[in-house]
């Protein structure tokens, strides 16, 4: 998620002046009777352009029509914390009965979220969280645990328990990556004749990660696999291998975006990309608003149900559950 | 040869490694691997290496290089995605480099600004205009890759392009007047000026030469893959910024060549390859890069006092 991290970090400075939609989406159909339980929901992404959120907005969408609410998606067109504060306060003007956000900035945004919270808005919030004060929950689409599991499980899979593999990381010092690494070894143990070989870093940069690849397989001549922790490293590690002619005998998994695998996913060389189903992500986020609104999930509450299905609640946080595994059947499913 | 010394001794470093390579790690040489690291990582950086000697020779830096790339490698690729032939994409990217950096040389050389400072706001401010602009997305050049010609053809032409390059542009700069006056002006501006020769324009060209190059080495490494990542170029202004300065190029401009700059180059890129055949954590391939840097500044400082007493 480096990249995703990256970007919501891109400075605005320069950019902030420019002219952007300020059209908050009045609510198309009619206000909400306060009987009928029809809710408006409003949904905030961090912004509205990018395709990551746009696949969460399907999902939102499609929770929307089977609640029978209505859903505003709105954000800045590029990240943008000022626009979301203004988004927020034109939907407090506008009465919508519950807001869920992806915060750019989670100390400006908060402090607006808290006014919507007196005015009796509620709002929840997910992928990237505000203050604990300012939302009910976070729908949490990933824990450091979920996500070093996941790939460990997963290369193991692919190997059959068994044989050498070597991880790229972005950089020796980078946080989340090292956060990753530790559970990663954790779950290692589980795995007795799996040898993990190598660590290197790519300073998160594609054409560093594919030599790194290329020197490893040489180096480690029984590499049965490569696993990259951040999302330039899938793509450059799978090129590594397909310009040595080794696809299908190393293979290639890793945390990264659909879109930048595609191409090596058909072909054969990166088996499996691992990270959340956004728009599951979705869906959750805008059920969870719509029944935290109609009362039927509570703060304190241990479980909550969602299109049939049961998801955790660890303290405030709803819990998305198992990373997903994109592959070869079900790729081509999502454009982010 | 003592002349030389500089060159030589960072040459003798080389081989002292190669030679520890092939004693204690021989597949550190297995062509494929080999090939593939001296066109992926190593033919983009010395082109613009090249460019960043000739700056750094007139006494100036160039640290937007690494956003540049970016910019011209997406500009490029985003051609290249629209069916426009290979040729016609890399002029654009060369031109587009040359364009840049006439920016940064126009704020240095015109309105007389220092050039970190200037190419320190431009690395900054490209980086973001292109984040904001393409949001991280890569850019699809499929059959463009290796410029349509396959993947051995391809990686023998970028090599052997972009060595080409250097050697000529070494010789250039040793037996060209354009060449001497970047010596000229990096030695002492007032005195090249006397001479009837240019500070400003040659400032203003080294520049623009650099971006150009620039453009082209972000070709060069884009139809590498089927695909151009915008983060591209991240850290390129270190690497080679340490390859001029490890090369034996004086950071106070004035001296240098190319020839210790390949030999530079080819030093600090392999030290990552050497550790991961030697079976060495990652962790001691910076602070090996940095003890090199470290010691190469050291002895340019240390001749520019002698030379001062």
């Amino acid at each position: 998620m480096k990249r995703l991290l990256a970007l919501s970090l891109a400075v605005g400075l320069i950019l902030s002046g420019c002219g952007k939609n300020a059209d908050s989406g009045t609510p198309a159909a009619s206000a909400p009777a306060a009987g009928g339980k029809k809710l408006t929901i409003a949904m905030l992404p961090k912004s509205k352009g990018n395709a990551y959120f746009l696949s969460a907005a399907k999902g939102a969408q499609k929770a929307a029509d089977a609640l029978g609410d209505t859903l505003l998606f709105d954000g800045p067109t590029q990240t943008d914390p000022a626009m979301q504060n203004q988004i927020v306060e034109n939907w407090i003007n506008s009465g919508v009965d519950v807001i869920a956000v992806a915060a750019e900035n989670k100390d400006a945004l908060s402090t607006a979220l808290r006014k919507a919270q007196t005015k009796g808005i509620k709002v929840v919030s997910f992928d990237a969280d505000v203050l604990p004060d300012a939302r009910t929950f976070f729908v949490n689409q990933a824990t450091p645990q979920g996500i070093g599991f996941a790939l460990m499980d997963e290369a193991a899979r692919l190997c059959n328990s068994e044989g050498e593999f070597a991880i790229i990381t972005a950089s020796l010092t980078a946080a989340n990556q090292n956060e990753w690494k530790k559970h990663i070894d954790e779950r290692l143990k589980t795995y007795p004749k799996m040898t993990l070989v190598d660590f290197r870093p790519s300073d998160d940069d594609k054409a560093k990660a594919q030599a790194e690849a290329t020197t490893l397989m040489s180096a480690h001549p029984n590499l049965k696999l490569i696993m990259a922790i951040c999302s330039p490293g899938v793509p450059g590690a799978a090129e590594a291998v397909k310009q040595a002619g080794k696809t299908g005998q190393v293979k290639v998994i890793g945390l990264g975006l659909p879109n930048e695998n595609k191409v090596y996913v058909h072909g054969g060389v990166t088996d499996s990309v691992i990270l959340w189903n956004t728009e599951e992500l979705g869906y959750l986020a805008i059920a969870a608003a719509d029944a935290l609104a109609k009362g039927s999930l509570k703060a304190g509450d241990t479980s909550f149900k969602a299109n049939g299905k049961t998801y955790e609640i660890s303290g405030d946080n709803i819990m998305l559950g198992k990373p997903f595994i994109f592959n070869k059947d079900n790729i081509d499913q999502f454009d982010f | 040869m003592k002349r030389h010394f500089r060159e030589l001794s960072v040459a003798g470093a080389l081989a002292l490694l190669l030679i520890a390579m092939a004693l204690w790690a021989p597949k550190f040489f297995d062509p494929q691997p080999l090939l593939t690291r001296l066109t992926g990582q190593m033919a983009p950086t010395l082109v613009v290496a090249c460019g960043m000697t000739l700056v750094i020779i007139a006494r100036q830096i160039d640290i937007s290089v690494g956003s540049q790339f970016a910019i011209c490698g997406v500009c490029g690729g985003l051609l290249l995605n629209h069916g426009v032939p290979v040729v016609v994409a890399m002029l654009a990217a060369v031109l587009l480099g040359a364009l840049l950096g006439a920016f940064n040389g126009a704020l240095v050389a015109g309105l007389g600004l220092p050039s970190i400072v200037v190419t320190l706001a431009t690395m900054v401010t490209w980086r973001e205009a292109l984040r904001w602009q393409r949001s991280g997305v890569f850019v699809d050049i499929g059959p463009a890759q290796w410029f349509g010609l396959g993947q051995a053809a391809g990686q023998w032409t970028i090599l052997i392009g972009a060595v080409a390059l250097m050697v000529a542009l070494a010789l250039a700069m040793k037996h060209l007047a354009a060449g001497r006056f970047c010596y000229a002006v990096g030695t002492d501006a007032e005195a090249a000026r006397l001479a009837g020769i240019p500070p400003r324009g040659v400032t203003f060209a080294a520049f623009v030469f650099l971006g150009a190059l620039t453009g082209l080495a972000a070709m060069l490494a884009a139809v590498q893959s089927p695909q151009v990542d915008p983060g591209a170029g991240g850290g390129l202004e270190l690497r080679t910024i340490a390859a001029v300065v490890v090369g034996g190029v004086s950071i106070s401009g004035g001296r240098g060549n190319l020839w210790g700059v390949l030999a530079g180059l080819l030093l600090l890129s392999s030290i990552s390859p050497a550790l991961t055949y030697m079976g060495v954590e990652a962790y001691w391939e910076k602070a090996i890069q940095g003890t090199i840097i470290l010691l190469a500044v050291v002895a340019d400082g240390w001749r520019n006092r002698k030379q001062n007493h």
